[in-house]
């Protein structure tokens, strides 16, 4: 019987003996991290519920929930082959959690970065997403089914200058509320750009730049759009064109 | 033997990083068991969350069984943990305020305690006040309120009980007993009340019907302009029937009772309580955190005409400004109907949660 030491040295030496040309690039450990901003003032858990913000029709407001769902987190390199290195993503700023992906292991080199701003209309079925069930993510079946795309709520200061509440929520848009409603796909490709990844290059900021949602290109008041727009298709749909310039890749990013 | 000094240094590392619970025998092992998952828990959550350095064993769970049902945890021996929570008021406690072994009653509404194992954000108690069962279970027998006891006598009182040396050695391969251990026994046992057993449970597994009345009450719970009830409060999805989280409901203008903000400080968050589970209402009367609603018909009322609004009011209060969502009294009378029908008749009568002492 062999002794170990000898042993171990032949097992060492079996593999590098193999033949190790590999051509391939070198891989990089990547993480995405997802930061929020509101007209560049940058907003966390930390500054949740202080009155501070205010929207482009006026209104001085302030957050006390941001959940998002965010899917199909893709990297597309250059020969057009797409990585999903997530199926999706439960966002939840106030809870400080989904805030990063990490461990994304990557080749080196130039990508196109996407994901989707909620669910595609074959993704978004109920009830199959067993931790977004325990997360009471889900829509009713009379609103559409599914899952919310979206919870931002909070507080404003109303024509009165007194204080009070919104909840901005984002779903498939349905027509005809109730059993026979029929459901139409919002969610929001997010086509973010070009990123190259690199041992120096390995965490990707990606932005929701919450002030859009109420601002380009539909103004919203908050006055008269503050609750019950779950149900109001109108207003699914403005959310849906506002949502288009929400999210961009901060390119300031590092490793 | 210098040569096998690295070994030697390796051995007695790896031995002092091993978990070594006081006095635990090394060899034994307990006997794992798994929770009794609903079958529509299975078709809908994610399995329950056991924390890895307490597993569930049948050792451990007829230890914390016992504890639960101690009444030897109070300073006179009066009052066990089933007093206020009781298996048969759906492990709450129908007394508005539960009353300690002083004769004092407490200021809050007894906290029932089923499917604690999906509470995944880990704040238990109505204020969020503590941060994993095992600190939950503690509480109540130091609290001056409640059990007026300490751990330390807790645990003197158990080591002169043949019975509990024996099961303590049984559920963790050591006749130590500490206070610790105790906790992680209780946990254990109160992991394992899982109330899944209601008309509506089996109605989504196709297995009984909804009359015409409770099937209108459930899409008056739904719908968002009339109970919006399910952001808080789960859905046919979400079988827990509650979210776990915190909330201002609409119930005072001003606050005698600051909840989570009183343990956080942030005032934005005076007045929020955590959603009770909306299961087995038709037993856990009163309701709301200071068991101020003696009855269901109050607390739906609450919900249509009763909301005021103070400063920290939830944003899902969103008919705050109408004073509630304006039900009429068909809606109201549907409402109670589907409500009822998450009770769970069978909890009370699980032989696995009855009194082994």
């Amino acid at each position: 019987m062999l002794k170990p030491p000898i042993f171990l040295l032949l097992l060492l030496t079996s593999f590098v003996g193999c033949n190790t040309t590999d051509d391939s690039p070198q891989k990089a450990l990547v993480s995405i991290n997802f930061s929020h901003s509101f007209n560049q003032q940058t907003l966390n858990s930390n500054n949740f519920n202080a009155l501070q913000y205010t929207n482009a029709f006026g209104t001085t407001l302030s957050f006390s929930k941001l959940r998002y769902l965010i899917s199909e987190i893709s990297f597309t390199n250059q020969q057009g082959i797409k990585t999903l290195v997530k199926d999706y993503q439960l966002v939840d700023l106030g809870e400080d959690t989904g805030l990063f992906i990490d461990d994304i292991l990557l080749p080196e080199g130039t990508y196109l970065l996407s994901m989707r701003f909620g669910f595609t209309e074959i993704t978004n079925t109920s009830n199959v997403y067993p931790d977004l069930n325990a997360a009471s993510w889900n829509v009713p079946e009379m609103l559409g089914g599914g899952y919310h795309y979206m919870q931002m709520e909070g507080r404003f200061l109303d024509l009165n200058n007194e204080e009070f509440i919104y909840a901005y929520h984002t779903i498939s848009a349905v027509q005809n509320p109730g059993p026979e409603n029929t459901r139409e796909d919002t969610s929001i490709a997010l086509n973010l750009g070009e990123i190259t990844i690199s041992q120096d290059q390995t965490q990707i900021n990606v932005t929701m730049d919450i002030d859009q949602w109420f601002e380009n290109p539909n103004l919203w008041d908050l006055n008269t759009l503050n609750g019950m727009l779950m149900g109001n298709y109108t207003a699914q749909k403005m959310m849906q064109e506002n949502g288009q310039t929400v999210f961009s890749l901060d390119t300031s990013m590092g490793n | 033997m210098v040569r096998n000094l690295p070994f030697i240094l390796f051995f007695i590392f790896f031995t002092l990083s091993c978990d070594t619970d006081e006095g635990q025998n090394q060899g034994y092992e307990p006997t794992p068991v798994n929770i009794a998952v609903p079958a529509i828990f299975s078709q809908l959550l994610p399995a329950p969350e056991i924390p890895a350095n307490n597993p569930l064993t049948e050792e451990g769970v007829a230890l914390g069984r016992a504890l639960f049902f101690e009444k030897k945890l109070s300073a006179d021996n009066t009052l066990s943990c089933a007093g206020c929570h009781k298996p048969n008021e759906g492990f709450s406690d129908q007394r508005r305020y539960s009353v300690g072994i002083d004769g004092i009653p407490g200021f809050r509404n007894s906290m029932p305690l089923i499917n604690i194992a999906w509470n995944t954000k880990n704040k238990f108690n109505w204020d969020g006040s503590a941060s994993s069962l095992q600190e939950q279970v503690l509480e109540p027998v130091v609290n001056e309120i409640e059990m007026h006891n300490t751990w330390p006598n807790v645990v003197a009182t158990l080591e002169n009980d043949a019975t509990y040396l024996t099961k303590f050695e049984q559920a963790f391969g050591s006749p130590t007993i500490s206070k610790e251990l105790a906790a992680k026994a209780l946990s254990q046992f109160i992991r394992t009340l899982v109330s899944g057993n209601s008309k509506f449970d089996n109605y989504l597994l196709n297995q009984a019907t909804l009359t015409p009345l409770e099937q209108q009450g459930l899409a008056v719970f739904l719908d968002e302009n009339r109970g919006d009830c399910f952001h808080c409060h789960g859905s046919p999805s979400n079988p827990l029937w509650t979210d776990n989280d915190f909330h201002n409901n609409g119930l005072d203008e001003n606050f005698t009772d600051l909840g989570l903000g009183d343990i956080t400080g942030d005032p934005a968050q005076f007045g929020l309580f955590k959603s009770p589970s909306l299961r087995n209402l038709a037993f856990t009367a009163p309701y709301m955190h200071d068991g101020r609603f003696q009855t269901l018909d109050q607390v739906i009322n609450h919900y249509s005409e009763g909301l005021v609004f103070s400063p920290t009011i939830d944003p899902l209060m969103k008919t705050v400004a109408q004073g509630g969502v304006q039900l009429t009294l068909q809606d109201k009378a549907a409402l109670k109907a589907f409500l009822l029908s998450l009770s769970d008749p069978s909890l009370a009568n699980n032989p696995g949660y009855q009194n082994p002492n």
